[in-house]
């Protein structure tokens, strides 16, 4: 019975939907407060219904009901229970099923939160947010519906895919779909601001915690399924390059963009138009990522099954969106009044390179993955573009853009004092340049790496200058400054968290790829390896089972200076259902490094392949974006964002810093 | 500064960028793309040694042998054709005979295969796109590949 | 219980439309904008407090957001709706909503659910008492006794053709290496190992798959599975005229009912004009074109023969699924789609009760391309 109430579940959520992708529009037009509030009620009610049937579908997988075929296809009744959830989503029906879950969860939150937007302008939007849930039930229903039945019930499931048996699994894919459905938001708002007429500094105002929020989940999942590759995939690598990994990146960078222009838009009432295109474009790179993932256009781990109807279906998708949100765009962007002006150096100005740049760079990324499905459908030739390509030209384009950031916060509005700004940011390059200094020190030529460090410490002082400033520091007394400090909106300290973290992520980066080391040996017990100051020792080789594979592990004993700092244990792992196995690398941290082993190939004679890296600075890129992912937190807790709001008692005078 | 050259300066800078990124992905493409090839590819087009290519195929049969723990070298085949590959590192996980593959590298005189990547299938369901293209060129596609569950093997 | 739980479901659906509809009075909402921009002015006026803008600047900002302030103010507030229009589309919405919402969900789910499955999880399953055994029970059984006794050969020997026949090769791998172990070595259960390994292997002949079928020829030259697969092992090492000579010599000594035949003509029928044109070069180019032009109408009406005989035997009883898509693949292979289809129909026919039978034959039609 559970199946079939998930089933009804999402059609009702499908009827729902189509109400609330009409009903309220007709009210915002014709101005019947009760036909829009339709739109509230429904888009709550749409997120029970598709809860519901996530709910029966997790409940089907937890019990191993395989009368159902998805459930059936991707578990197994031996499975620890971590991972009965997780693999709800490890496969194309269940992963839909939550990308609706998280389209209708941001609709409901829209639909309870946003009590500071006009009726008829929230009515839209979140018709226009149905309007995409409609045409997702009907691809889960028709193309991917994880209710299918089997009778009689096979007694044994399938299992799920050895590489998805991870704890990785459990986070990556909600918190990435949390970052791209809740663009979705964005689009939705860019488009009933086309179709009500309102696009203004308000408009960027109600439209940017969303954005934020987005953003935040998807800066985190991107780092989680970098983290996650890299621990699972046995040769430490965290960014290929990957189709898929570029179908994440895109948005990001269109996000990230977006993010910055509607500082612009809410303070100056300019860049208006690119905004809402920038909007669009986020959610359109979101839906040609899932396009890309889902279609089987690509092969990849990610693809999990590929079918052409459901293709053609995305497609159909993507070109009705895609090509509305651009044509309603191109009818109404026109009509806009030219917004207020601004020199070339200034905050605007700054803010601007910074769209050129990253849009610029999603750009080429775009140009790369897409590329090669261009080409191979015009010529049939195939190629791969690989990390040369983007490391080509990702980076010169991205160089320039982190030389900047420390600049843009202490830009003035309109016009900007630039040699006062780079007096200001005097202490920045001293950091820079003992940091480069010092690397050239330890670890001598080439020059390259060492000003890339030299620009992360930039970047990193520039963000710590920035909030120097604000607070006064060395002008004021200790007591004001603290008092400034206090007083700071929130979203300061969220713009210089974001940028510091940004450095760290550079440091990190320059870190592992210039200076770590690997080696791969073939060792027996007992024998000893020597990488880089730390002393490997292999002690032997014990099985382990677990409930559903058996681990081959073995033990490494790791000393420095003859001192023992721990052993590491990787492992070789059998999954016994479908007879394949995994390695499991064992970590160990010191500090930011790691040190990295994972295994390979086990010979007859009890001597196994061993890789050992040693990965310096390398947890810097994953803590660079979970700072940054704290700055959006800080920012989004900024009262100003949700202004309208029932304000608390303690009003603006109680904020102003006694002077 | 008017209006007018405010949105010229704009423009430009705009056009300098973009005719930056322009002039580096064209650079790029030409340079850093790698083709992808099947074995009968290798041999029809004449490829060059010392060129960068994916070769992708199956692993034949029986033809796996190592010679150390580190070294190995096995032959790729589309049915019609196979070019050794030699490799030096630690294969897949999922790497074994008769499966599908794709050794990434540089032909060498001789008509031998230098890889410093492979690549093997995912899972059990997974081919290698590029492998099941080529192998359905070759004529020697067999609908159970895709399909392992079906009927895979059973022509009794 | 499935029922009231789903009309419930659908009311909660229709509720969610039409509260809103009969709502009393919807709050009225101040004008929203207007409030941003006096935040904005707030704001200003903070940072010239705290000294994070000049007051210059903060005047020039001011007067910005003052206009904005204006603007907002006088946009016109779009017209007052008229009770009567409105109460009218509500109706008419609600009348919609009633109708629509029920009819379409039932509609929907009735093409795309199955109401009368009940939910199987696998507490319930384990439970099952046993004259309701499935398939899939009965294999549970045996595994479960295979498993308190691990040295019954002939479990073993029962269940190993199952595994092969669900797909489950590497537990039918297990099982024909345990029965080859306790019941001893047999060309038969050689080349059944064989057979198990090759579809490990997505189909394609192995390594350790080729050694046991060259193990089962020792032990029985004549093994017609063997010398089959390692047909296939040489196709697919590209040795094509091994291949084709093997499988020649192979349809020499079958017996002419031999139903597996069908499937050697066929794989040789692949390969056969190769085979023809790289031959050696003793026969003349006029030589080769007529054998290619003969072998072909020869191996047809051969095959045709058979086929007519096992068209005949499944008239007569038709409850033999295998036979009936051995025939459907055979009129596919001589090219023969309308009699395919006709013996699709037939089967269908024949095994109208049993379900499981039928859905033997849609995927076999399927599979053989008949749909459509």
């Amino acid at each position: 019975m559970i199946p079939e109430i998930g089933h009804f579940a999402l059609v009702l959520a499908l009827l729902v939907g189509i109400a609330q992708a009409s009903v309220p529009l007709i009210g915002a037009r014709r101005n019947d407060p009760r036909l829009m509030g339709v739109a509230e009620s429904t888009a709550l009610a749409q997120f029970g219904f598709v809860a519901a049937a996530f709910a029966a579908l997790t409940a089907c997988y937890v019990r191993s009901d395989f009368s159902v075929l998805t459930v059936f296809e991707n578990s197994h009744s031996a499975m620890p229970l971590i991972y009965k959830f997780t693999s709800v989503w490890g496969n194309h029906e269940g992963s839909m099923l939550l990308w609706v879950l998280i389209l209708t969860l941001f609709g409901a939150l829209v639909a309870a939160f946003g009590r500071n937007m006009p009726e008829s302008f929230k009515a839209t939007v979140l018709a226009v947010q149905a309007w995409i849930a409609v045409a997702f039930y009907l691809f889960i229903l028709l193309t991917s519906n994880p209710f299918l039945r089997l009778a009689p019930a096979p007694f044994e499931g399938r299992d799920l895919n050895p590489i998805l048996q991870d704890l990785g699994l459990a986070v990556h894919p909600p918190m990435l779909y949390l970052g791209y459905v809740g663009l979705s938001i964005t689009f939705s708002f860019a488009m009933a601001a086309l179709i009500e007429g309102r696009i203004n500094a308000a408009w960027a105002r109600w439209v940017r915690p969303w954005t934020l929020a987005a953003w935040m989940c998807l800066t985190l999942g991107i780092a989680m399924g970098s983290y996650w590759a890299y621990y699972t995939l046995g040769w430490g690598g965290w960014w290929f390059w990957d189709p898929v990994e570029n179908a994440s990146l895109m948005p990001w960078l269109a996000a990230t963009a977006l993010l910055h222009s509607l500082v612009v838009m809410e303070k100056r009432e300019a860049l208006k138009v690119w905004s809402i295109l920038l909007a669009i474009l986020a959610f359109s790179l979101s839906l040609i990522g899932t396009f890309l993932v889902r279609s089987g256009v690509l092969t990849s781990v990610h693809a999990f099954a590929s079918d052409p109807m459901r293709g053609v279906f995305i497609l159909a998708i993507l070109v009705l969106f895609i090509g509305g949100a651009l044509a309603l765009f191109a009818w109404r962007a026109p009509l806009l009044k030219q917004g207020g002006l601004f020199a070339p150096v200034s905050r605007e100005g700054a803010l601007v390179l910074n769209n050129l740049l990253l849009t610029t760079a999603c750009a080429t990324v775009f140009v790369g993955t897409l590329y090669p499905l261009a080409l191979e459908a015009l010529t049939g030739d195939k190629i791969s573009v690989g990390a040369p390509f983007f490391n080509l030209t990702f980076a010169p384009l991205f160089i320039p853009l982190l030389v900047a950031v420390p600049f843009g916060p202490l830009l003035a509005w309109k016009r900007a004092d630039l040699p006062g700004v780079t007096q200001r940011l005097l202490g920045a390059f001293v950091v820079a340049l003992l940091g480069i200094a010092a690397t050239l020190a330890i670890e001598g030529h080439p020059v390259l790496p060492a000003l890339v460090v030299g620009l992360a410490l930039f970047v990193m002082a520039g963000a710590l200058i920035d909030i120097a400033e604000r607070i006064g520091t060395f002008r004021v007394p200790l007591a004001t400054m603290a008092a400034r400090a206090r007083g700071l909106p929130r979203s300061n300290w969220g713009t210089a968290l974001a940028h510091f973290g940004l450095g760290v992520v550079l440091l990190g980066i320059v870190g592992e790829t210039q200076w770590g080391a690997e080696r791969i040996v073939s060792m027996k017990p007992s024998d000893r390896v020597t990488l880089r100051h730390y002393d490997f020792s292999f002690d032997g080789t014990v099985p382990r089972s677990g409930s559903n594979y058996r681990d081959l592990v073995s033990r490494f004993t790791v000393r420095r200076d003859g001192e023992v700092l721990g052993t590491m244990q990787p492992a070789k792992r059998t999954f016994l259902s479908r007879n394949s196995s995994t390695s499991q690398a064992a970590l160990m941290a010191r500090g930011f490094s790691q040190l990295y082993v994972s295994l390979g190939d086990v010979s007859p004679d009890g001597s196994i392949v061993v890789r050992i890296y040693h990965k310096p600075m390398v947890l810097m890129i994953w803590l660079g974006a979970v700072i940054m992912f704290a700055g959006g937190a800080f920012s989004l807790s900024d009262r100003r964002l949700r202004v309208g709001a029932p304000r608390p008692a303690r009003s603006a005078a109680a904020m102003q810093p006694a002077e | 500064m008017t209006r007018k050259r405010r949105r010229l300066t704009l423009i430009g800078a705009a056009a300098v960028v973009l005719a930056i990124a322009l002039g580096l992905v064209l650079f790029a493409l030409r340079d850093t793309i790698v083709f992808f090839n099947s074995p009968s590819d290798v041999i029809s087009n004449a490829v060059k040694p010392g060129t960068r290519l994916r070769l992708g195929g199956l692993v034949a049969p029986g033809s796996v042998v190592r010679d150390n723990d580190l070294d190995m070298h096995f032959q790729v085949t589309d049915g019609n054709h196979s070019i050794g590959v030699a490799y030096h590192g630690i294969l897949p996980d999922l790497f074994r005979e008769g499966q599908g593959v794709v050794a990434e590298g540089t032909l060498e005189p001789g008509g031998s295969f230098r890889a410093d990547t492979v690549l093997a299938k995912h899972d059990e369901k997974y081919m290698p796109k590029e492998v099941a293209d080529a192998l359905k060129k070759q004529g020697h596609w067999k609908d159970e590949y895709g399909n392992p569950g079906a009927t895979a093997g059973t022509a009794k | 219980m499935l029922w009231p739980v789903l009309a419930l479901m659908t009311a909660v659906a229709i509720f969610a439309v039409l509260w809103p509809l009969a709502r009393t009075n919807a709050a009225e909402r101040t004008a929203a904008d207007a409030e941003v921009y006096k935040d904005q002015l707030d704001e200003i006026e903070r940072d010239r407090a705290s000294g994070v803008i000049g007051v210059a600047e903060a005047d020039a900002a001011r007067v910005e957001v003052s206009r904005r302030l204006l603007a907002a103010a006088d946009a016109k507030p779009p017209p007052a709706l008229d009770a009567a229009t409105g109460l009218r589309h509500r109706r008419s919405a609600a009348v919609i909503t009633l109708v629509f919402v029920p009819l379409a969900a039932i509609s929907l789910y009735l093409l795309l659910g199955s109401p009368n499955l009940p939910g199987e999880p696998l507490a319930q399953r384990l439970t099952a008492p046993a004259g309701t055994d499935s398939m899939a029970g009965l294999i549970a059984r045996v595994e479960a006794h295979l498993e308190q006794n691990p040295d019954d050969g002939r479990g073993w020997d029962v269940i190993a053709p199952v595994y092969m026949r669900l797909g489950r090769f590497d537990d039918a791998i297990r099982a024909f290496r345990a029965s080859l172990r306790l019941n001893g070595e047999n060309a038969d259960r050689q080349a059944n190992l064989g057979e198990a390994l090759s579809g490990a292997a997505n189909g394609v002949i192995t390594s350790d798959a080729k050694a046991a079928f060259e193990r089962a020829l020792a032990l029985d030259a004549s093994n017609p599975r063997a010398q089959f697969y390692l047909g296939l092992a040489a196709e697919q090492d590209g040795r094509t005229s091994d291949a084709v000579e093997r499988w020649r010599k192979l349809l020499a000594q079958a017996p002419a009912d031999a139903p597996w035949v069908v499937y050697v003509r066929q794989a040789l029928a692949r390969l056969d004009p190769a085979a023809a044109t790289s031959a050696a070069p003793g026969p003349s180019a006029q030589d080769v074109a007529s054998a290619a032009d003969m072998a072909p109408s020869d191996r047809d009406q051969m095959v045709r023969g058979m086929v007519e005989r096992l068209a005949a035997r499944l008239s007569a009883d038709g409850s033999d699924v295998e036979g009936w898509l051995r025939l459907m693949r055979a009129y596919v292979v001589l090219g023969d789609r309308d009699k395919a289809r006709a013996a699709a129909a037939d089967a269908r026919r024949a095994l109208a009760s049993d379900p499981d039978k039928l859905r033997r034959i849609d995927e076999g039609a399927k599979n053989f391309g008949l749909d459509g």
